[in-house]
């Protein structure tokens, strides 16, 4: 057999899906196989969950009506969603680290499968990691008032979570190792997922953290999602809990950052990919 | 293949290669052997389109690498310096994987994978993931998995690097028959009796510049067909037997001492090595070891750089009888 019968032209769009597809594939396979990863990955949102529910939610307040657990669980979900998406940027950095890229890039696939089939899969490992934190919500009393609403909220924070491996991803191709990428994104992530209003309204807080919280994105998708699944509330815990936001903006807020998102560090990501070789 | 005056230089400073230039016609092998560092690796990643060079062109099977890259990569295979395989998929998966973005359709990837698997005597193992694979069985995979396309061109960098001399020589007869079938291959070595023993053509590098090519043989020419080996018991008495056999051999400087050991290189070898015995025992000097020997590439390398192959202390020891280039088959 000659190499043109065994190799046919790898341009078309044909060929672009089956290389994502075989890409996802692998990485969903790697996952599985390291199921203690993934499950390592929930136990500080499972944790957080606990400590919230039962030590120090008796003690929050600005509430009204609703009961904690009920606000608490959409912003356990936002930051698990951002914790799984991590994993775009540790896979890659070990996957260049160990030499794999470069096989890949010596290959005539797509190019992009390898970014696509990376945030892909850990898209798909952030849906079962929600599915269990809210298995895990709903154990501890999270009762979401519409299930329509909370399948949107999951949809919602899954566009978000695709976003957030991009970002990941980006440092996961500058970075050299595992513990690199956490390095450098620890310091971004850590305040963004706790100056939010992930575990108490942002109305408790001074005015100067308030201005951020009310503002930066994890806040914006945490008061979607968490406007989906509580149901109707009066214009004054509107005002309380969303900074006067309808569901409709908040929404609509969310997806536009994840598109922001997605777009610029997706694009840089792929640059970036493209730069380091031919 | 044909590589053309490639630089690239990294961070601005570390000329990685510094204008290195060769050609392999096709079906024959090239060995680049040089020491750690000297710019072997930087010069693959080149050819296979994984680094821009800074100038330089380079081209396989006629194709521009660096103007066609898609094109170039369907004629090459690579197996880098560490086994890029993935650890947490099994023998088989790994070759279904290169398979299947090679763009084979599903029958053949399958029949391919089997095959090689079988080839590189992995059967056994097919199934199992890659933690449980030694080292030698990692890199027949990597190997099998350049292999998956049926390239016309192969890349092998180091390829028996941290093996042990069983599956060394287990890998060696591997590429022997790849070769065999007509594959044209970069070897890249830092054993010299790999080089010896597999290419046609050897292009000796150091600090990014192809210091020497040629066959084994006539890069052992160079050293003056045969040498007289003495070893003494130590460096002081070498110097002194330096100074006893100043002028024998065929020219004035045919006499070199490394540590304790002094060797006279010299186209009359049964001659000169009388002569040497002569002038030591006039001197009073005497010597532990003496030998009459084929200059290996070791004595090669040293000769063209100054100094030794860095790795090349670690390379199994082994007789100069087996240093003789054998006849590939
Ligand atoms: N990505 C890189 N960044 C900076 N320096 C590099 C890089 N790759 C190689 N080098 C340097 O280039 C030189 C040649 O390296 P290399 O081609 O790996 O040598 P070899 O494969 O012969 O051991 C070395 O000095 C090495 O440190
Ligand atoms: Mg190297």
């Amino acid at each position: 057999m000659t190499t043109s019968e065994l190799r046919p032209a790898s341009n078309s769009l044909r060929w672009t899906i089956s290389d994502c597809l075989a890409m996802t594939g692998r990485n969903v396979r790697r996952l599985m196989r390291a199921p203690d990863q993934v499950v390592f990955t929930l136990l500080s949102p499972i944790m957080f969950t606990l400590l919230f529910r039962y030590v120090f939610g008796g003690a929050i307040r600005g509430l009204g009506n609703i009961n904690y657990v009920n606000y608490l669980i959409p912003g356990i979900a936002v930051q698990t969603a951002i914790f799984t998406a991590g994993n775009s940027g540790f896979a890659l950095a070990e996957d260049r680290g160990k030499g794999f890229i470069d096989r890949l890039r010596s290959l005539p696939m797509a190019r992009s499968a390898v970014l696509a089939g990376r945030v892909s899969a850990d898209t798909l490992s952030n849906a079962v990691g929600l599915f269990i934190i809210i298995a895990v919500g709903v154990a501890v009393g999270f009762r979401p008032e519409s299930i329509p609403g909370l399948l949107l909220g999951v949809l919602l924070l899954l566009g978000f979570a695709l976003a957030t491996c991009f970002i990941f991803a980006l440092v996961g191709m500058y970075a050299s190792n595992v513990q690199t990428v956490n390095a450098a994104t620890f310091p971004v992530i850590f305040p963004l997922t706790f100056a939010s209003s992930a575990f108490v309204p942002t109305s408790t807080m001074p005015s100067w953290l308030r201005a951020f919280a009310d503002h930066q994105p994890v806040t914006i998708v945490i008061n979607a999602v968490r406007a989906l699944t509580i149901g109707n509330v009066s214009s004054a815990q509107r005002e309380q809990l969303f900074a006067g936001q309808s569901t409709s903006s908040l929404v609509i807020q969310s997806l536009l950052w994840a598109l922001g998102i997605g777009l610029v560090f997706g694009s840089l990501a792929v640059r970036r990919y493209n730069s380091t070789s031919i | 293949m044909v590589a053309d005056s490639l630089v690239k230089t990294f961070n601005g400073t570390v000329k990685a290669l510094d204008g290195v230039s060769f050609e392999i016609p096709q079906g024959t092998v090239l060995g680049l052997l040089g020491p750690n560092g000297a710019g072997k690796t930087t010069a693959v990643r080149v050819l296979t389109t994984l680094l821009k060079p800074d100038s330089g062109r380079a081209s396989v099977a006629g194709i521009d690498v660096v103007a066609r890259p898609q094109a170039a990569r369907r004629v090459i295979g690579l197996a880098g310096q560490y086994a890029a395989v993935d650890e947490a998929l099994t023998g088989r998966e790994n070759l279904l994987l290169v398979g299947s973005l090679n763009h084979l359709d599903r029958r053949a990837r399958q029949q391919r994978a089997t095959d090689l698997l079988d080839r590189f005597d992995l059967s056994d193992a097919a199934d199992r993931t890659l933690k449980t694979y030694s080292g030698g069985m990692r890199r027949r995979l990597d190997l099998a998995a350049a292999l998956v396309a049926r390239p016309p061109v192969l890349f092998l960098d180091e390829p028996t690097t941290g093996l042990d001399p069983r599956s060394r020589i287990d890998l060696w007869s591997v590429i022997s028959d790849l070769v065999n079938d007509g594959t044209t291959l970069l070897l890249t070595t830092q054993y010299l009796e790999e080089a010896d023993r597999l290419a046609d053509q050897i292009c000796v590098v150091d600090h990014g510049r192809v210091i020497a090519e040629g066959t084994a043989s006539e890069l052992k020419d160079r050293l003056g067909g045969t040498l007289v080996e003495v070893t003494l018991d130590d460096d002081g008495l070498a110097a002194a037997a330096v100074g006893a056999l100043s002028g024998v051999g065929d020219d004035h400087d045919s006499v070199k001492r490394e540590g304790s050991v002094v060797r006279v290189a010299t186209a009359t070898g049964p001659a000169t090595l009388t002569e040497v015995v002569r002038r030591l025992d006039a001197a009073g000097i005497e010597f532990a070891g003496l030998q009459l020997r084929q200059p290996s590439l070791d004595d090669v390398f040293l000769a063209l750089t100054g100094h030794a192959a860095e790795e090349a202390a670690t390379a199994p020891k082994s007789k100069p009888s087996r240093r003789q280039k054998e006849p590939v088959s």
